[in-house]
């Protein structure tokens, strides 16, 4: 006979303050010997009351707890996992609004890379001509037919750099560079009238 | 604190990680759950396996307990679910099933569990009734009365005072003596 048994006997009776309830909580579940003790005084007053089973299971206890210890690990991960999830609560709820704009922005990026892996040129085995345009294809017959008139006269200096120069005497070349310069900038990648980003062709200005 | 705000602090360091408070709180109320469960099934393997399953459900859920209710009348709901949803798997109900589940647990009739019995549980069980019956008898009246009032009756200390004429500490005292003294006779057959 203990004074720790007779503080178990008033807590089991819901008569306790809260020190000795909080003593008796901490050693029972040190204490196994205690644990016992308090199922047998359970068990008197189920005796007294006609309410312990016809027969007891004394395996009962060890059995639901064996279960309990083998499932144990997956319940802390998912009380680990609800645990963080609490945790940035406050952060995640004022982040929350900028999570569409993330997406919209990740959709673009997403949209433009695969703009610009589009084929400019029809490769070997595609079927370029389905995408090529009706312009596209009048300018591929202008250039497979021989050029007619006067050959023009076109230096090339390269020790100032990789640009070809138009002489200033041959307005009707500039014109027809011009043209073509156009015309290919407006069509290429097969996007008519929309001119492709970080896709420029031009000749030198500083023309002689 | 008493038992019901005992019970609430094991659940808090149950939903900690405590599992030995756990343990505790199977150890307390696992008579209980298998009499509820026993008018539902009649079959005493059964009864044990969903008194495990009941247990183990609570065990999952019991992060989302949040205390507006006692712990044991949720732990009884979900057995008595668990029992339903048993009988509803397996179609069948039980023959002595004749009590609507929310008043299972008030239930004071017998409970169907006879018929599947283990004789060794049986025989341990008898033992453990036919002993503390026994030594109740053998109390001295004031430690026979004062437990008598409590655990029959169901008086508070206060109350328990007042009929016996006496201090709420000779209650306390005296109620703790005559458990000490029938533990000693109880002991030997639970080792």
């Amino acid at each position: 006979m203990s004074e720790l048994d007779e503080k178990l006997s008033v807590v089991l009776d819901q008569y306790s303050d809260d020190e000795h309830s909080e003593a008796v909580l901490n050693e029972l579940l040190d204490d196994v010997n205690l644990q016992y003790k308090m199922r047998r005084y359970q068990m008197i007053g189920e005796v007294m009351r006609h309410e312990l089973p016809d027969q007891i299971n004394p395996d009962l206890t060890h059995r639901i707890m064996s279960q309990i210890r083998q499932i144990e690990p997956e319940q802390s991960s998912a009380a680990i996992t609800k645990t963080s999830a609490q945790g940035f609560t406050l952060p995640w709820a004022l982040l929350k609004p900028f999570a569409g704009i993330a997406v919209a922005v990740s959709v673009a990026v997403v949209s433009i890379s695969l703009w610009q892996t589009l084929p400019v040129n029809p490769q070997p085995g595609d079927d370029g001509e389905q995408l090529v345009s009706v312009e596209q294809q009048k300018i591929k017959v202008l250039a497979s037919q021989p050029m007619q008139g006067n050959p023009v006269t076109v230096s090339s200096n390269l020790g100032g750099g990789t640009r070809w120069i138009v002489k200033q005497d041959t307005p009707a070349l500039q014109q027809k560079l011009n043209g073509y310069l156009v015309n290919h900038t407006e069509y290429s990648n097969s996007m008519q009238g929309l001119i492709p980003q970080a896709r420029v062709a031009g000749y030198d200005a500083e023309q002689q | 604190m008493g038992s019901n705000l005992l019970d609430a602090e094991l659940v808090k360091r149950v939903q900690a990680g405590d599992t030995a408070a756990y343990d505790v709180l199977v150890q307390k109320y696992q008579h209980k759950v298998v009499n509820l469960v026993g008018r539902f099934v009649s079959d005493q393997a059964e009864c044990y396996d969903i008194t495990q399953d009941a247990f183990i459900k609570a065990y999952r859920a019991i992060g989302n307990f949040r205390g507006d209710s006692q712990f044991y009348t949720w732990l009884y709901r979900i057995a008595a679910n668990t029992a339903k949803n048993y009988l509803a798997s397996r179609a069948r109900k039980s023959p002595n099933n004749t009590v609507d589940v929310e008043d299972a647990e008030h239930f004071e009739g017998e409970s169907g569990l006879k018929e599947y019995a283990n004789p060794e549980n049986l025989l341990l069980t008898e033992e453990i009734k036919q002993t503390i019956f026994a030594a109740i008898e053998a109390l001295p009246d004031d430690l026979k009365s004062a437990i008598t009032l409590r655990e029959i009756e169901g008086l508070s200390y206060e109350e328990i005072a007042e009929v016996m004429d006496c201090p709420i500490g000779t209650v306390r005292s005296r109620i703790f003596r005559a458990r000490d003294v029938i533990d000693k006779e109880l002991r030997p057959l639970l080792e």
